[in-house]
């Protein structure tokens, strides 16, 4: 699907540009027991335009590699024990509004000079400007992520308040430097007594066709995610919606400013299967229109499948196997992959005879220099349990951190003809 | 009524589920009159046999869960009710059980329910927990007990060391082992299991699955199996429940159902859950829109019919379906002042001004309507700013037999829907 992007760069030769880069990125948690090492060295990049997906089980680290692009973590208890995540924005083409067009060659983007930078570095300030801007993110539960207090319209506006706020000015035919009470109305930079301010002319009909603006902004961003009557739909509270509706106005929320970079941690856990193909096909329509590149957090595998371009299977803090879905589905490497395939119920398999992995995940405090999938893995060897694995390439854009395909410093060699339990 | 058909000898058959209800008051004023119910389950009819499987599914706020209480007592039956099959009388309702009679239904009718975090007391050990039913039943006590507990803990794949711990110090998947150890305990005849693999990982939902199906196998466990997963349904289920709003839309064998289902709403629920194991195809998945309708005010003649793609009008188009169309237009809604009901098929709608009952008429006739409720509607009447309006009189679709003792609530021949459906 998304052959037609790349494949103009892949012609000429040159890496895939990526939109962000994660380097050895370690998040550790103190607890009282010791130093729980829940993201530990997880490298990979984030290609532009693609939708990367990340799959593990519970407690394997995939939540918090997702939160720390955005700086969400708790700190402490957290610790940002090391690494970087290299993020490059790429602002949207004026043009055409990110959809492509002649001026930029059908990429959507427009040719900026902006720096990549560390989102753990940078200051708060930069941080705030990025965050709902160049990168988005959609939470698991709609009704614990939108604030009860608050109308759909106010909370969709807050976005374009906060990054947007020239354009709403210009679209109100206001200057772009209007001071004042209706200035810091449309940046969401209230002060004692605007409030009586803005009920006064002439702050008054101006904050009434910024609130206009605001209003149209806000309805077409709704009207994007294909909800019946945006226009109604902005009065309502949270709790009046359903959960399918509710997760749509997050993924306008997130969607409004037509970030670079779109996090989905899990976002269609908490919907009915029949909601849920709605939501993705959703998802998928937005991404395309406007190349977004999306890194989806999820622990369904059938899903991943279906609207991955590729695919990093995390383990105990670490990924384990990363390339192209169809290759890693295909052809998985690694024998967590491998199991955790197996354990999904298929149409043929007979009744009570599911590969079920044995064992259950490691506690992650101050883990041993060893592979962590030793103990539940079908094929290990004295190899195994001595040295540690990192991801070594199998074949073009696929890498698998096991010794299987790749001969380990000294011991016995795992082969997956040899089960050694 | 409409039982399964009887393909086996009644005495098989361990509990009969006959057209139960379970209406739930809406209250409202101040002196908290009923003004109405939800209507959780609306008429529920199907057998568990002994030592069989059966399959649950559908959406949640379906009712499936309401239905998984009233069969294991937990809750009363608004109408209907629950036949359990007593070893030398036969079957009885469980409403009308006496001591003995009930106590010993109690016993063979366990459940697991879906979070395991709320359903084992935090302030119990392993050994109370487990040990509770044996200790009310009085079936051990003492030593003989807690080494009952060891062989419960065993069969589940837990062993001694964990007796002296709370649930807190277990992970989901062990504390759903702990879950099935205390239904386990006094040997039943069926549990009812509640979503028992929803809150687990993959690799850890593979065991479970494997284990209560050994289970099943080793004392010929008959499983209620309420689910909205579908591939662990496929998995597990001897036959299939499909219910919609309350009401059964489609029951049959497991397999066939998976193979050729006849309800349009179960075709949707299957394309709607892509399979790990097939090629990802864009024609594949569609999903179903809409939202399930309020279960306080079902849709007339078929429930579907208001999010089913292969409507008909003789499905039961009615004045509700037209305010719902309304509700997603703006510009026509805001004006609406009344609708003065005959029936729910026959209304009056006046509007402010003409115009809006002008801008219905038109939307009504356009191509947003669908195509089977514009057929369905036999009078459209503006009369300055009132439109009248009426559809054809449709009874509720029942549950039709079908080859193969299936059942759906479909009145399209299976063959006509699969035309349609394309």
């Amino acid at each position: 699907m998304f052959d037609d992007i790349q494949t103009p760069q892949s012609q000429e030769g040159t890496k895939f540009s990526s939109v962000a880069s994660v380097r050895d990125l370690k998040v550790h948690f103190k607890a009282k027991r010791g130093i729980v090492h829940a993201v530990d060295g997880v490298s990979f990049e984030i290609r532009d335009g693609e939708t990367l997906g990340l799959v593990g089980e519970t407690g394997c680290g995939k939540s918090v590699t997702g939160r720390s692009f955005l700086r969400l973590l708790p700190v402490p208890p957290g610790i940002l024990a090391g690494g970087s995540v290299q993020f490059k924005p790429q602002a949207a083409c004026g043009g055409c509004n990110g959809e492509g067009c002649d001026s930029c060659a059908g990429t959507g983007r427009a040719a900026t000079g902006e720096q990549q930078v560390d989102l753990l570095k940078i200051s708060d300030e930069q941080m705030r400007r990025i965050r709902g801007d160049r990168i988005a993110m959609i939470f698991q539960d709609p009704g614990k992520a939108l604030n009860p207090t608050m109308t759909i319209g106010a909370q969709v506006s807050e976005v374009f308040l906060q990054h947007r706020s020239k354009d709403l000015l210009k679209k109100a035919g206001l200057p772009a430097d209007i001071g004042g009470s209706v200035g810091r109305f449309a940046h969401q930079e209230p002060r004692f007594g605007d409030g009586i301010l803005l009920r006064v002319p002439p702050n008054r009909e101006n904050r009434k066709r910024v609130q206009k603006a605001l209003d149209v902004m806000v309805a077409s961003s709704l009207a994007d995610t294909q909800v019946p009557n945006p226009v109604k739909l902005m009065d309502r509270f949270p709790h009046e919606l359903s959960g399918g509706m509710r997760q749509r106005v997050m993924i306008a929320q997130a969607l409004a400013c037509n970030p670079d970079l779109l996090i989905a941690d899990e976002p269609t856990t908490a919907l009915d299967v029949t909601v849920e193909a709605r939501i993705l096909d959703l998802i998928r329509d937005l991404q395309q229109r406007r190349k977004t590149s999306v890194l989806y957090i999820s622990h369904d595998l059938s899903l991943v499948r279906r609207i991955c371009d590729r695919v990093a299977v995390m383990y105990a803090g670490r990924i384990v196997e990363i390339g192209p879905s169809e290759e890693v589905f295909r052809n998985p490497r690694h024998p967590y992959t491998r199991g955790l395939i197996a354990a999904v119920p298929a149409a043929g398999t007979p009744r009570g005879q599911l590969a079920a992995i044995r064992g259950s995940v490691p506690e992650l405090i101050d883990p041993p220099a060893a592979c962590r999938f030793s103990g539940r893995c079908l094929y290990e060897t004295s190899a195994c349990r001595k040295h540690d694995p990192v991801l070594y390439n199998v074949s073009e854009g696929h890498s698998v951190a096991c010794f299987i395909d790749h001969a380990a410093p000294s011991g016995d060699q795992p082969k997956y003809e040899k089960e050694t339990t | 009524m409409s039982a399964v058909p009887k393909q086996h000898p009644s005495q098989d058959v361990l509990l009969s589920i006959r057209d139960v209800k379970k209406h739930y008051p809406i209250r409202d004023g101040a002196l908290q009159r009923v003004v109405g119910s939800v209507r959780a389950v609306d008429g529920v009819s199907f057998d568990i046999r002994r030592g069989e499987t059966v399959g649950l599914v559908g959406e949640s706020g379906c009712g499936k869960t309401t239905l998984g209480r009233v069969i294991s007592g937990l809750s009363d039956p608004t109408g209907g009710g629950v036949l359990y099959n007593l070893s030398q009388i036969g079957l009885q309702s469980i409403d009308g059980l006496q001591d003995q009679a009930s106590r010993l239904f109690r016993r063979n009718c366990q459940m697991v329910f879906q979070d395991s975090f709320a359903s084992l007391n935090p302030r119990h050990l392993v050994v109370d927990i487990v040990g509770r039913p044996l200790k009310v039943y009085k079936e051990a006590s003492g030593s003989a007990l807690t080494e009952k507990v060891v062989e419960l803990l065993e069969q589940v794949g837990l062993g001694r060391q964990h007796l002296y711990r709370y649930p807190h110090q277990f992970s989901g998947g062990q504390r759903q082992r702990i879950s099935i150890a205390r239904a386990l305990a006094l040997d039943p005849e069926i549990i009812v299991l509640d979503e028992p693999t929803s809150a687990l990982d993959v690799s850890v939902q593979a065991q479970i699955l494997n284990l209560l199906n050994d289970l099943q196998k080793e004392r010929n466990l008959a499983y209620l199996f309420i689910t909205h997963d579908l591939s662990v349904v496929r998995h597990m289920a001897d036959r299939l429940v499909v219910m919609y709003l309350g009401k059964v839309s489609e029951a049959g064998v497991a397999s066939e159902i998976f193979k050729a289902p006849h309800h349009p709403y179960t075709k949707a629920l299957m394309d709607s859950k892509p399979d790990l194991y097939e090629d990802r195809s864009e024609t594949h998945t569609r999903g179903l829109g809409g939202i399930v309708p309020d279960p306080a005010r079902p849709p007339q003649g078929c429930r579907f019919h208001t999010r089913c793609q292969s409507a008909t009008p003789s499905c039961g188009w009615e004045v509700d379906d037209v305010i719902g169309l309304l509700e997603e237009n703006h510009g026509i809604f805001e004006f609406m002042n009344g609708v003065e009901r005959k029936s729910a098929f026959e209304a009056e709608l006046s509007f402010d001004n003409e115009e809006a009952a002008g801008l219905l008429a038109m939307a009504l006739r356009s191509e947003q309507a669908p195509a089977a409720m514009k057929k369905a509607l036999i009078r459209l009447q503006l009369n300055g700013n009132r439109v009248n309006l009426s559809f054809d009189q449709v009874d509720e679709v029942p549950l039709i037999q079908r080859a193969g003792g299936r059942e759906s609530s479909c009145l399209l021949d299976p063959d006509e829907i699969s035309i349609q459906g394309m």
